[in-house]
């Protein structure tokens, strides 16, 4: 059977092929990852539809492909293996439609099929439209070659039609806020001038390429950086009763098989000041407007991997115990360091915590992770020594840095939420901890 | 003489001329349609599809009523007026052509009669008995259509040697009658002899009559043409005719034997000719083909930006509506609009039975190399087939093997013509083989298999039983 690229989920319909991880001729498990696919949002690990033998795989490194696309040739268990090189190329009649329903592409809700941008497989056959589609088509210009039917069949109906011209504009009005010029308000900044800079003059040097998620994060911080007016609000939480609390439950939770850490902690405290100030769980809709806020808690952990920051979500966080959220964490951190989180989990996040205490570095200003409008950076705690009732004491002291949009959020409605934050670590009690 | 000024000026008034002149002057310009008989209605009115369905429906009744008698009915043998058959059918054809002409009229068309004769890109002449008269027009839309060709060899000046025309004016009924080509002209007017009592020989130089249609939806055809006709004869050729007395003597030539036979009538349906020759086309920048077919994009735009031409004259398939909906096409394109003919024609035979397709065809499937998966359903299994007595009957869907989209559908059988506007529908809606399973269709009827033929795709027609491997994969 060819194995065809799947949907890869909202926004996303092509990516670039960064590790291949089997080998013609190498067996594979139904669901064994197969690909590593880089695109705008992430890795994307891609799984086996099926079980069987690799025969041909007929992309490499540094392709870029298209959702459908045949990505490899696998012979699956029970079929035969066609003979040498060229693959069966008619399909059997009942495999490509299972095909692209890979295990974990979401079932494509109206919002994704709007967003799609590839253009739909090539068929010898004129796009399957009704007479009136193809007549407005021809109107407006459109070349229904490059609109994807969303119905039985491919079939290409009205509101196929008005998602590609609604994804058009979005692109059309992209590409021209991205043109310098645009936004009159920002002090005139002259595109930057790309020119190649010999550093070898000044001695000797390596050069390799950016990766497409360098590339990525150096878009989406450049983004955040010029649109959104941060702020920093700076404060220290007092975490000695905390990394009590920890000491005497860390053991239990690692019989358990989870690891306890201040990240978990910190998890709980943002969703208790979160609930008491919605606007820092809100986006700000500028297609219409709107601020919304959000029921639900989905926290982003920011995970510094070999290749980048990944920054894999976790949803419904005020459900959840601190034991699942620590369980939760580690799975995921291994997981986005092995490049294995699907962009779905990647999405959602109403909230980032970008926590660098496990390598050190005090107070710092992270950058807002659009659309969200706040994130919470966590420097390493320290022992301080701290005048309490007249007295000094050591305390062990957590930097914090509360950055935040603000278009949306007032200086006092941060201090607030600080206050408020600082509270949540200061005040966690045995009950929040105990198994 | 000062010209006649127009916005646009149709030349021909078959169903594609009156078509084009009608929606142009429905969308107010000002339209002159040009015509040379009395009466409108082309080819198809008045030598061609509608007095042949006439004839064919009259004679139908006499087959049927023999056939009848195994059920139990029996009638004595039918006694044909035909000076009063010639009048029914000619009532009709009046009847039509009135309608046209008062729909014209209404419409503020001016018709002229006479004979078109291009002068320059934006001006035509016009003769007839009282003389001649000059338009000068924005645009001008060529629907002159086609006529039966008739080859020098058989062209002996012998009435007896008959085009469609000459058989449909149904002067005698002949005691024989060798139709030279089985095509669809042929295979029509030999059922309508055949009905009258005529003995009807086919001769036909390919392997099979009705080329083109696939192999299974013309074996039903040609299975009751053997029954009805005296004889079928492909891969034969007529080499020469001549006149013996009041009969025509044919030689023909069938597997290197040479033979001779006497004739009372020849009608000779080997194709038609475009009707491109004295238009004075070389006063314009019209371009036609070696076969003398206008050129003509899918705009209907010739190469003279200021003409347009639709229907028979164009070549490709000469139907009637493919005809009507290019006059669509080229007056959209006139008005501005970014029309253009991208669309399914449907064909249909009006043979016993009845023959129809639209779409890919497993013929065109297999020659364009494309992938297709065939579903069908064989009319023995239709009950509404049964009680028509008529289970010679095949529909089948054409269908992509991935999406399962309809690309085609053929049918043969009792009232196909009918039936395919369905398929029409289903392939250009771009339907898929399931929405034709779910959507319900009334019983007891023929329109049924196209339903079940869906489902024999899924492997549970309720009627017939095929296992899904054996579903006529292609």
């Amino acid at each position: 059977m060819d194995v065809k690229l799947p949907r890869l989920g909202e926004g996303s319909e092509s990516g670039v092929v960064v590790g291949i991880l089997v080998k013609e001729g190498q067996v594979v498990t139904k669901g064994q990852t197969i690909l590593e696919l880089e695109n705008e949002k992430a890795v994307a690990p891609i799984p086996a539809p099926a079980a069987g033998t690799v025969a041909k795989i007929r992309v490499k490194e540094g392709d870029r492909v298209a959702v459908g696309q045949v990505v490899l040739s696998l012979v699956v268990v029970g079929e035969t293996a066609a003979p040498s090189a060229p693959p069966p190329a008619p399909a059997p009649v009942s495999t490509p439609v299972a095909n692209t329903a890979a295990p974990e592409t979401p079932a494509s809700d109206s919002a994704a099929s709007a967003d799609d941008s590839a253009e739909p497989a090539k068929s010898i056959h004129p796009p399957a439209a009704a007479p009136s589609i193809r007549l407005l088509a021809r109107q407006l210009g459109i070349d229904l070659t490059k609109v994807r039917g969303s119905e039985n069949g491919g079939r290409i109906v009205l509101a196929d039609l008005r998602a590609y011209i609604q994804r058009l504009e979005k692109l059309a009005t992209a590409s021209k806020s991205a043109k310098p010029a645009a936004p009159p308000a920002a002090a005139a900044t002259p595109a930057p001038v790309v020119e190649s800079i010999d550093f070898s003059k000044w001695g000797p040097v390596t050069k390799k390429p950016l990766s497409v998620l360098r590339k990525v994060i150096s878009h989406r911080m450049t983004e955040n950086w010029n649109t959104i007016p941060h702020v920093t609000q700076f404060d220290n939480a007092d975490i000695t009763a905390l990394l009590e609390l920890r000491k005497q439950h860390a053991a239990a939770y690692a019989a358990k098989g989870a690891h306890l850490t201040l990240t978990g902690f910190a998890i709980k405290a943002v969703v208790a000041a979160l609930k008491l100030h919605p606007t820092f769980n809100a986006s700000i809709d500028a297609a219409t407007g709107e601020v919304v806020l959000k029921n639900y808690f989905h926290i982003g952990i920011a995970v510094d991997t070999d290749g980048g920051l990944l920054v894999p979500v976790i949803r419904d966080a005020d459900k959840k115990s601190l034991f699942e959220l620590s369980k939760e964490l580690q799975d995921l951190a291994t997981r986005a360091r092995d490049r294995k989180v699907a962009l779905e989990e990647m999405k959602g996040g109403t909230f980032t915590i970008s926590n660098q205490g496990g390598i050190g570095g005090a107070h710092f200003t992270p950058i807002v992770n659009k659309p969200e409008v706040a994130i919470l950076g966590l420097g390493r705690g320290a022992w301080q020594a701290v005048v309490r009732e007249k007295k000094i004491e050591p305390r062990m002291l957590l930097p914090i840095g509360l950055s935040y949009d603000h278009r949306l959020i007032d200086g006092g409605t941060a201090a607030r939420f600080t206050v408020d934050l600082v509270r949540a670590f200061e005040t966690f009690t045995e009950a929040d901890v105990r198994l | 003489m000062e010209p006649i000024k127009t916005d646009i000026v149709v030349l021909g008034a078959g169903p594609g001329g009156y078509a084009a002149a009608f929606y142009a002057a429905d969308m107010g310009k000002k339209v002159i349609l040009v015509e040379q008989d009395k009466r409108l209605g082309g080819v198809c009115l008045n030598r061609g599809c509608i007095p042949s369905k006439a004839l064919l429906q009259a004679t139908k009744l006499i087959t049927e009523a023999r056939e009848s008698a195994h059920r139990g009915i029996t009638f004595a043998s039918p006694q044909v007026d035909l000076a009063k058959l010639r009048a029914w059918k000619e009532s009709v054809l009046e009847k039509l052509g009135g309608g046209i002409k008062a729909l014209a009229q209404k419409r503020g068309v001016q018709v002229i009669q006479g004979r078109g004769h291009f002068e320059g890109s934006q001006s035509l002449r016009v003769e007839n008995e009282q003389g001649q008269q000059f338009i000068s027009y924005d645009k001008a839309i060529i629907a002159v259509g086609s006529r039966s060709a008739l080859p020098k060899a058989f062209d002996l000046g012998n009435p007896r040697i008959m085009t469609s025309r000459g058989a449909l004016e149904l002067e005698e009924i002949p005691q024989d009658l060798l139709i030279v080509g089985g095509g669809y002209i042929g295979m029509e007017l030999g059922t309508v002899y055949a009905g009258l009592g005529t003995n009807v020989v086919v001769i036909e130089a390919l392997d099979t009559i009705l080329a083109g249609a696939d192999a299974d939806l013309v074996r039903p055809v040609a299975a009751r043409a053997k029954k009805m006709f005296k004889e079928i004869r492909v891969k034969a050729r007529v080499l020469k005719m001549s006149t013996v007395g009041k009969q025509i003597k044919v030689e023909t030539e069938l597997d290197g034997q040479r033979r001779e036979e006497l004739y009372d009538r020849v009608l000779v349906a080997v194709g038609r000719s475009p009707n491109s020759g004295d238009l004075g086309l070389e006063q314009t920048k019209v371009e036609k083909d070696e076969k003398g077919f206008i050129q003509v994009n899918a705009r209907q735009e010739t190469a003279d930006p200021a003409i347009y031409a639709i229907g028979d004259i164009t070549g490709g398939l000469m139907l009637a509506h493919k005809a009507a909906k290019e006059a669509r096409i080229a007056v959209e394109c006139i008005l501005g609009e970014d029309s253009r003919f991208e669309h399914v024609v449907p064909a249909v035979v009006f043979t016993d039975p009845e023959v129809a397709w639209c779409g890919l065809t497993e013929n065109e499937a297999k020659v364009k190399d494309i992938p297709i998966t065939v579903a069908k359903f064989p009319w023995g299994a239709s009950g509404r087939a049964l009680t028509y007595d008529r289970t010679d009957g095949l529909t089948k869907l054409i269908l992509e093997p991935e999406t399962e989209r309809v690309l085609g559908v053929g049918i043969v059988g009792h009232g196909a013509g009918e039936l395919i506007a369905e398929g029409v529908l289903a392939v250009e809606m771009g339907a898929t083989a399931r929405d034709l399973a779910e959507c319900i269709h009334p019983h007891p009827t023929l329109s049924e298999t196209v339903m079940e033929a869906a489902e024999t795709f899924f492997g549970h027609a309720t009627h017939t039983h095929v296992r899904k491997s054996t579903a006529a994969q292609s």
